[in-house]
């Protein structure tokens, strides 16, 4: 049964993210009512999206490397967008990740005190992207850059749980139609299943934030329809999960979002026993 | 009565004895006459941190309580400071921190053994208390008597509901607390599993065969391999699921 092998230190998988750092993304996010620009919301996403990995990695004694983590940015130019310690690497042990954000912010946050009430907690929130908006907007070539990394992963990690890639982006590609590029990518295989290929799509429309849908009827434009198109089916373990969440799915579910938050697929990877109750 | 307990245990395949994330008690083989006598296994959530440590506090906890322990009064809130206070010691980096933030999580099993010559009928039995997925069953002979909390191997997942250290993730604890209590004959067995052995006993049990005789048989001259061994070997087979494994087998003789 394909998406089953064990994800461990022995046996890591392997997690790509694509952030579109073209010009357009300098444009509102939504219709703008929150002054944030799509920059910030994809800073956000990669930067949540990081945290709740590596949280999900840490224990006590540090960060296990259940994965290998990748971000390509492209915009101005395509590559590997870490910077500092990390910078030009295009694949990092995610413990590495963990110990080198670019800084630490403090952040106020409220949490549940246990007795019906909520309290501020100061907690430290890791920043290792700032937002970028530069240049055009090359998701085919950032696509085939993708592809050749997964190849060098898989040729050596035959056994692995499928690659996860993540792409957060507007969706304009401005070097051609991306189709080709991502089928390219979710045909590439482990021994365990095809690549998995997930969509982020910021966009300026001022529409309802949709979260893994079955059908692209319903999608606001022609950008989300294609972005969703270029998604893949959630495998049947993480439909399993998502549904004990609380999300609607279908066999016609993609790893899609639209102006929403991606960080749930995090919650979706089973490395061991996760209690119900933690949310 | 006379009781003759013995654990074994293992960690997850690919991990050390030091990531070992169960917990049981008695930590050693024991042979004992008393009219009480109390056993438990806990089972730490791989995902949080910590979680051995709070696996070691519940085991603790049951064992060392004269009542009942319930996981809802002031004992078991302290229980909860107490593990803040033991992981809070010294300064931790931003995930550590998050993760202590979010809590430890574990399963829990305590099974107590009376003796009570005084009372009529049903002096000899047992009570047993149960959080999560860790199981145990009551034997006689070749019978399987009980299989308590979980009664089939289908309803194991990856996503139980556990007890955590965390006051906000326990405000509704007492609608997953099971309770079971029966009666024991001398020659009956109790074995206490953790969930991938539990969810192993059970299904070679729905599939006919005698899981029971392989674990009757460890560490004597009838076993098949020694424990770990055998485990290694389930796991490679694909029959047992990848875990920390831990068994309490008491013989009341």
């Amino acid at each position: 049964m394909p998406y089953t092998a064990e994800i461990s230190r022995a046996n890591p998988s392997c997690f790509l993210f694509l952030i579109d750092q073209s010009g357009s993304m300098a444009d509102p996010f939504g219709a703008g009512e929150s002054g944030r620009r799509k920059a910030d919301g994809v800073a956000d996403a990669i930067n949540r999206l990081l945290q709740n990995l590596v949280i999900k990695c840490a224990k006590e004694e540090g960060v296990r490397d259940y994965y290998h983590v990748g971000v390509i940015g492209y915009g101005a130019h395509v590559g590997p967008a870490f910077s500092g310690a990390l910078a030009g690497r295009e694949l990092v042990p995610v413990s590495e990740i963990g110990n080198m954000p670019a800084r630490i912010e403090e952040r106020i946050k409220k949490v549940d005190d246990g007795a019906g009430g909520l309290v501020d907690q100061s907690i430290r929130f890791p920043i290792w992207f700032d937002p970028v908006a530069n240049g055009g907007t090359p998701m085919c070539q950032a696509l085939g850059r993708a592809k050749a990394i997964l190849e060098g992963w898989l040729a050596q990690h035959p056994a692995c749980f499928p690659p996860i890639v993540i792409n957060i982006t507007d969706g304009e590609a401005t070097d051609g139609d991306p189709s080709a590029a991502a089928d390219a990518i979710r045909k590439l295989s482990s021994n365990d299943g095809e690549v998995l290929l997930f969509n982020v799509h910021l966009s300026s429309q001022r529409a309802t934030p949709i979260e893994f849908p079955d059908t692209e009827a319903g999608l606001p434009d022609q950008f989300a329809q294609l972005l969703f198109r270029m998604s893949s089916p959630l495998p049947a373990y993480m439909r399993s999960i998502a549904q004990q969440e609380g999300y609607k799915v279908s066999e016609g579910t993609r790893g899609f979002v639209f102006n929403a938050d991606i960080v749930a697929v995090i919650r979706f990877l089973d490395i061991g026993t996760r209690p119900s109750n933690l949310r | 009565m006379h009781v003759f307990a013995q654990p074994f245990w293992a960690p997850k395949g690919g991990s050390t004895d030091r990531e070992y994330e169960d917990a049981f008690w008695p930590r050693k083989r024991m042979e004992t006459t008393a009219t009480c006598l109390r056993f438990a296994v806990a089972d730490g959530a791989t995902e949080t941190s910590y979680s051995g440590i709070w696996a070691k506090q519940l085991v603790r906890y049951l064992c060392r309580s004269s009542g009942n322990a319930p996981f809802d009064g002031d004992g078991f809130r302290r229980l909860q400071q107490r593990w803040s206070t033991i992981v809070g010691r010294r300064p931790l980096p931003w995930y550590a921190e998050e993760k202590v933030r979010l809590g430890a999580f574990a399963a829990i099993l305590g099974l107590v053994l009376y003796d009570d010559v005084d009372r009529e009928g049903s002096g000899r039995h047992w009570q047993a208390v149960a959080v999560g997925d860790s199981c145990l069953v009551q034997m006689r002979e070749e019978e399987v008597l009980v299989r308590f909390p979980l009664a089939e191997s289908a309803a194991f997942t990856n996503r139980p509901y556990l007890l955590s250290s965390n006051p906000a993730h326990t405000g509704r604890v007492v609608d997953h607390v099971r309770n079971m209590d029966g009666t024991w004959q001398t020659g009956d067995a109790f074995y206490l599993m953790t969930d991938a052995l539990a969810c192993w006993f059970m299904r070679e049990a729905e599939e006919g065969r005698t899981p029971w005789r392989v674990l009757r048989d460890l560490d004597t001259s009838d076993e098949i391999k020694p424990f770990r061994e055998w485990v290694e070997t389930l796991r490679k087979e694909g029959a047992m699921r990848n875990d920390d494994v831990t068994l309490l087998r008491i013989d009341i003789t």
